[in-house]
C-alpha cells in the first residue's frame, strides 16, 4: 500500500541526502518533531542514505546557533524566507566543519540540493557561501560571538532558566547536551544476572561497563542496533538509560502489588517493573499510536500487563475502583533533559511551554493521588533539567494535598538531594531527570 | 540487497492465490530484504510478496509515522475486527490513484515474524488498514475491486494511458 497522503499527487522529484536533510532541519525549525521530519525522508530515498541524513541533521540542530551566526556572517542579508536554503547553507556548513567527507563532494551535493529544492537561481550564493567559508573559515570561526547561547547552541530562554536552577553547573548541564549520548542497556533479571549478560556481549566483541547506581544497566562502548545484540529477540536485554532504570528502586515493589503506569509509552518502565516483581499492572497512555510499542515490549521480554488508551488525568473515564499500591506519573514534560538524545527540543520549545507542563502534571498527580491505596507509594519523575518541572511541582503538591507525605530517597549513588526529591545533571549513562517519592500514610483503625 | 520490479495491474499474477510459506531459509530472508528495500525506495508503506511475483503469503510494512516501524508478517491471520470505516487508499501496483475504500479501523491479528517466530498484533488505522490491503493482495485481490465501477474505470483509464506512455 502506498502513504495515503501521497498517493494524492503526482510523485515527488527525487531529492539527494542534503536536500532531505536540510528540508527535515527545516521543518523542526518550523515546529515538527525531528522523528517526524526523517521518518517523511525515510519515504523518499533508500535505506542506505538514512544513516548520512540523520547524522548531518542531528549534528546541525546541535550546532544550530554557531552555523546560523557563520551564515549571517557571510550573508548580506538575512534569507527568513528561504528556510529551506538557510537549512540547506546549515547543512554545507556542517558537513564542512565536522564531517570527515571530502570538501569538493559536499560541496558539490549541496549546491545541487539548491537546485533540487526548486531554488536554482540561489545556487551561486550557495555555491560562493560555501567556497568563502572554506577559504577563511579560522577567522570566520574566531569572529563568533563569545555568549553562552551560540557557546553551547541553545535558546537563551533555556540558558537563562539553567543558570538560574543550575547556578553552579550551568555550563556543564548545557555542554552534556551535546555530547552523543552512549546506548545503555537493561539486562531482563528474570532471564541471566547483569554480570552473565556483560559475558555474553564480550563474547559477541561488544565491550560493555557495568553502572553501579543502577542494579541492572551495562553502557555499550559502543553503539550498535538493537538487533545485533545477543538475546534481544528473546528478551534478555533492552535498551534504556540508566536514569530510566533508577525508578524500580524507588516504588519498592513486591509481588501482587497493583501498579498503574500512568503515562507508559513505549513501555520501558512498565517492562522493568515486571521484570523486578510479580505485579498486577495497568499501563495507560494517551497516544494511539504508541501502544503497539508497549505490547511489542511486553511481548518480546515475555510479561504481561493490562494496556490501555485514556487520559490518566481523567480516572472516571477508565478507573474500576479498585486502589493501586504503586503509581508511576513518568509525565509529558519538556525533555530538557534529554536533548542530547534528542537535540530538536531545544528548538522546538517554548519558555511559556514549561509553566504550561508543569500545570499539567500537577493536575495529574492530584487526579491520580485519591486512587492510591493508604501506604501506598507514588512516584513523580520527569526527564527535565529545571525545576519548574521537578522539584516546584512536588512542592506545590504536598501544599495541595494534606494527605501526600514526602518520602525522601536516602542513600542511593545517583543524583543530587533537593529539598523535595532528587534531581540528575545529563552525562555519562545518565540522562537528566527529575525523582520524587510521596507516601500515603496507612489508615488508622478507630 | 536489490530493488525488485512491482507489478501492475492487469498483471495476471496479481490475481494468485498465495501458498504459505514455509520454508524459513537463506532465500526467504534475501526476499524479505529485497522487499523492505523495495517498498522503502516505492516509498511504500506495506508490500506483499504477490506484487513482485512471488506467490508466498507474506508481506513487509512500515507504517511508522514517528519513528520506524519495519514489521514482517508472514501467513497472517485476521482474529478480531472493529467497524468499518471509509480510508483513502492507494497502492504500487495501480500507480497515481486513490480513492475511498471501506476498511475495519482496529484488527488483532496473528502472523510468523521472518523466523517464523509467531506473534499476535492489535492495530488501528493506517496500520490497520495497510494490513488489510496486503492480506487482499495474498489473495489475489486489488482494492480497486471494492470500488463502483464508475470509479474503477476512471482509474483504470488514467493508468491505460499511463502505460501507452510509457510503451510509447
Amino acid at each position: 500500500m502506498v502513504w495515503p497522503t501521497a498517493s494524492d499527487t503526482a510523485a515527488p522529484k527525487p531529492l539527494n541526502a542534503r536536500a532531505l536533510a536540510a528540508r527535515a532541519i527545516a521543518r523542526v525549525m518550523a515546529g515538527d518533531s525531528l522523528d517526524d521530519a526523517i521518518a517523511t525522508a525515510r519515504r523518499q530515498i533508500a535505506e542506505r542514505d538514512m544513516p548520512l541524513i540523520k547524522s548531518i541533521a542531528y549534528g546541525v540542530l546541535r550546532e544550530h546557533m554557531q552555523l546560523k551566526a557563520l551564515a549571517a556572517q557571510m550573508l548580506q542579508k538575512p534569507m527568513d524566507r528561504e528556510p529551506e536554503i538557510m537549512a540547506l547553507i546549515e547543512v554545507g556548513l556542517y558537513q564542512l566543519r565536522r564531517m570527515r567527507i571530502p570538501p569538493h563532494a559536499a560541496v558539490a551535493d549541496t549546491v545541487e540540493a539548491v537546485t533540487q529544492l526548486d531554488r536554482p537561481n540561489l545556487s551561486g550564493l550557495v555555491n560562493a557561501l560555501l567556497r568563502r567559508y572554506q577559504r577563511e573559515r579560522e577567522a570566520l570561526e574566531a569572529a563568533l560571538p563569545d555568549d553562552a547561547p551560540t557557546r553551547y547552541s541553545a535558546p537563551p530562554w533555556l540558558v537563562d532558566m539553567l543558570r538560574q536552577d543550575w547556578p553552579d553547573h550551568w555550563e556543564s548541564v548545557l555542554a552534556a547536551a551535546n555530547e552523543q549520548a552512549p546506548l545503555v542497556l537493561r539486562v531482563n533479571r528474570r532471564k541471566l544476572d547483569r554480570d552473565a549478560y556483560a559475558t555474553k556481549l564480550r563474547a559477541a566483541g561488544l565491550p560493555a561497563q557495568i553502572i553501579d547506581a543502577a542494579p541492572d544497566a551495562l553502557v555499550l562502548e559502543s553503539a550498535v542496533p538493537v538487533d545485533q545484540l545477543p538475546g534481544f529477540a528473546d528478551g534478555e536485554v533492552s535498551v534504556q538509560d540508566a536514569s530510566a532504570q533508577l525508578m524500580t528502586g524507588l516504588l519498592d515493589l513486591h509481588d501482587g502489588q497493583r501498579l498503574l503506569d500512568a503515562c507508559a509509552a513505549p513501555g520501558g518502565k512498565t517492562t522493568h517493573a515486571l521484570e523486578c516483581a510479580d505485579l498486577d499492572v495497568l499501563a495507560l497512555d494517551i497516544a494511539k499510536a504508541r501502544l503497539p510499542r508497549i505490547h511489542e515490549n511486553l511481548q518480546r521480554l515475555g510479561l504481561k500487563a493490562e494496556v490501555r488508551v485514556s487520559d490518566a488525568g481523567r480516572p472516571n473515564t477508565w478507573w474500576d475502583g479498585k486502589p493501586f499500591d504503586r503509581i508511576l506519573v513518568d509525565a509529558p514534560c519538556s525533555g530538557t533533559g534529554v536533548i542530547r538524545r534528542h537535540p530538536d527540543i531545544r528548538w522546538l520549545r517554548r519558555p511559556e511551554d514549561i509553566q504550561r507542563m508543569a500545570d499539567r502534571q500537577l493536575r495529574l498527580l492530584s487526579a491520580l493521588w485519591p486512587l492510591l491505596t493508604p501506604g501506598g507509594v507514588m512516584v513523580y519523575a520527569t526527564c527535565s533539567v529545571l525545576a519548574a518541572e521537578g522539584e516546584d511541582v512536588a512542592k506545590r503538591f504536598l501544599m495541595s494535598q494534606p494527605d501526600a507525605k514526602h518520602d525522601p530517597i536516602a542513600q542511593v549513588g545517583w543524583g543530587e538531594a533537593r529539598r523535595h526529591g532528587r534531581r540528575i545533571a545529563p552525562g555519562g549513562g545518565f540522562d537528566g531527570f527529575y525523582y520524587v517519592r510521596f507516601r500515603k500514610p496507612a489508615r488508622r483503625e478507630v | 540487497m536489490a530493488l525488485m520490479p512491482i507489478l501492475h495491474h492487469p498483471d495476471p499474477r496479481l490475481r494468485i492465490k498465495a501458498r504459505p510459506v514455509v520454508d524459513f531459509g537463506p532465500a526467504l530472508q534475501k526476499l524479505v530484504d529485497d522487499m523492505f528495500e523495495t517498498m522503502y525506495a516505492a516509498p511504500g508503506v506495506g508490500l506483499a510478496a504477490t506484487q513482485v511475483g512471488v506467490a508466498l503469503r507474506l508481506a513487509v510494512m512500515d507504517a511508522g509515522e514517528e519513528t520506524p516501524e519495519p514489521r514482517v508478517m508472514i501467513n497472517p491471520e485476521v482474529l478480531d475486527a472493529g467497524d468499518r470505516m471509509e480510508m483513502e487508499e492507494g497502492c504500487l501496483s495501480v500507480p497515481d490513484a486513490s480513492e475511498k475504500v471501506q476498511r475495519y479501523n482496529r484488527l488483532r491479528v496473528r502472523a510468523l515474524d521472518r523466523n517464523g517466530e509467531a506473534y499476535e498484533l492489535d492495530v488501528e488505522g493506517l496500520r490497520a488498514q495497510a494490513i488489510q490491503h496486503e492480506i487482499d493482495h495474498l489473495d489475489g485481490k486489488l482494492y480497486i475491486d471494492y470500488l463502483s465501477s464508475l470509479k474503477r474505470e476512471r482509474i483504470l483509464k488514467k493508468l491505460r494511458k499511463q502505460q501507452q506512455r510509457d510503451n510509447a
